[in-house]
């Protein structure tokens, strides 16, 4: 069977894929949203934040009634050994700055806007090809379907199966994937409220390094919804490849932490979720268009760990809304060739939201460090220890201790070396 | 024995909705394994798919779909897996996430 009459097809009905959709739709253009999922979202996971100022900038007061769990008010970083930890805790001034949500609510709300705005939405369809003309691509094969389209705008995901079959991008390495794995625990609201010592209503994120990645690159993460914590671990897909650790075995070192026992305990784990992310950022792609096809969100990479903050969902709208103003440009000049469509590129380095991924772009290398996972939370630690510990055995003055303690553990010099590193990365 | 311990990833799984799909959509050329030392399929998959028993057997009903296995598999293991999505509607579906 062949659809006809759409001049787009935006595959993946995700945060990227919504935020194209919804653009053009806006003006009057005929698109088609692909879902492979029962539902937008349902095939969806994130560890559990929103930068709000995406949509915002998307959607305009409609934004509020967005499905938010909680606004994230304070940040916590924590360095753990086995059985001790360091905290930092910052509480921010920004009341809706960001905030916690459940991809199956949110995605399904953000297409249904879409719908709103114009768009067609066919979920339960899996596109398994790209038509193709001459190197050109001119729309896409889902089942039995065959949809004929003048441009089709790739959201399809970390997979990168379209960008792929263009030739955009060969398979991902090992060292540029993590695995991230999360239990969702049900709480009531006054014990995650009282544990994570916030205000009725007000959320919390927490990032823990140290000893729950086994000295792996990785690390784990706490955001707190309404009524429940998502809590999970992000692990490097080189390191438990060449470990022979599985992947969800994190979850069990992390949950038995004495720290994060105390916001976890009692608490009823009701949902489990896994979701592979890219960590090259832009570059996993050789570009992120060809004659016919633009590509966006995950998918082309558009996203940030820059180490302490984890940025998809904002990204990957600013991207998918990008992606739909170079198809509009595109569209005036009835030229979908990819040097027509090469002006994508351009928007993605003006962005002042998405530069951040050109900012940081040395972050992932410097995160490769594995000291950051063993010697420096296991110093933080021990140091606080020293410090703070008063046994009438006698104190030595702090920088004394510091060094003392780094002694044995890693060298003046390394330490210094990964300090300067971390300046000039961060 | 303690909640934590109790928490299975068999327990995991059971917490997620999967529905089956009639076309296999993961194909896994065996004969391959017997030959893969590092067998990282094993460790990456965070839903037990791979599981190794005198040869390799696959389960692909609990998966997740996140496409990990693909890549370890023909980077670091032996090239033996095909992989592609379920069909439209079929497989996992997260009511959270």
């Amino acid at each position: 069977m062949s659809l006809g009459g759409f001049e787009v097809a935006v595959v993946g009905a995700g945060p990227a894929g919504s935020a194209a959709a919804i653009t053009l739709a806006r003006e009057g253009v005929q698109v088609l949203l692909v879902e492979r999922g029962t539902f937008p979202g349902s095939k969806n996971v994130f560890g559990g934040r929103i930068y709000s100022y995406a949509l915002k900038r998307l959607l305009g007061d409609s934004w509020k009634d967005a499905p938010v769990e909680r606004f994230v008010r304070k940040e916590g970083i924590t360095f753990m050994t086995s059985d001790n930890a360091f905290s930092v805790e910052f509480e921010s001034k920004d009341p809706e700055g960001s905030f916690t949500a459940k991809r199956a609510k949110f995605d399904k709300w953000l297409a249904e806007k879409a719908e709103k705005a114009g768009a067609s939405l066919i979920t339960e369809s899996r596109v398994d090809d790209l038509i193709m003309d001459g190197g050109r691509v001119r729309g896409v094969v889902a089942g039995q379907d065959k949809i004929p389209t003048d441009v089709v705008i790739a959201c399809d995901g970390t997979t990168t199966g379209l960008a792929r079959r263009a030739g955009l991008t060969s398979m991902l390495e090992p060292n540029q994937i993590s695995m991230g794995v999360k239990d969702v625990i049900e709480l009531p609201r006054e014990k995650i409220e009282e544990r994570l010592g916030l205000e009725p209503g007000q959320g919390a994120a927490h990032v823990f390094i140290g000893a729950c990645s086994g000295g792996l690159r990785g690390g784990g993460f706490l955001y707190t919804n309404q009524d429940s914590l998502a809590l999970g671990m992000v692990v490097g897909g080189d390191d438990v490849s060449s470990h022979k650790t599985q992947s969800y075995s994190f979850m069990r070192k992390l949950r038995q932490h004495p720290k994060v026992q105390r916001f976890i305990k009692g608490g009823k784990t009701v949902e489990y979720d896994a979701h592979m992310i890219p960590e090259a950022g832009p570059k996993m792609l050789s570009r992120p268009y060809t004659d016919g096809m633009v590509v966006a969100g995950d998918a082309a990479g558009h996203l940030l760990n820059n180490g302490y903050t984890f940025r998809g969902v904002d990204m990957a709208i600013q991207a998918g809304v990008a992606a739909a103003q170079t198809v509009l440009e595109a569209r005036k000049k009835r030229d979908y060739s990819a040097n027509s469509l090469k002006t994508f590129e351009r928007k993605l380095h003006a962005d002042p939201a998405l530069k951040d991924m050109y900012t940081f772009h040395r972050v992932p290398a410097y995160l490769r460090n594995r000291r950051l996972y063993t010697v420096y939370p296991e110093l933080v630690c021990a140091a606080a220890e020293a410090v703070y510990r008063v046994d009438g055995t006698g104190k030595k003055k702090i920088s004394k201790e510091l060094r003392l303690q780094a002694k044995g553990r890693v060298s003046i010099f390394t330490l210094i070396r990964d300090l300067i590193g971390g300046a000039r990365t961060f | 024995m303690s909640t934590e311990e109790s928490l299975t990833l068999d327990k995991r799984l059971a917490l997620v909705s999967f529905t089956k799909d009639a076309e296999p959509f993961i194909v896994v050329d065996t004969n391959k394994c017997n030959h893969c030392e590092s067998k990282p399929c094993l460790y990456i998959c965070p839903a037990e798919v791979y599981a190794w028993k005198e040869k390799l057997n696959y389960n692909t009903e609990g998966c997740m779909e996140t496409g990990a296995c693909l890549i370890v598999c023909h980077k670091i293991g032996a090239g033996a897996i095909s992989w592609s999505y379920p069909s439209g509607g079929k497989g996992v579906t997260f009511k959270l996430g």
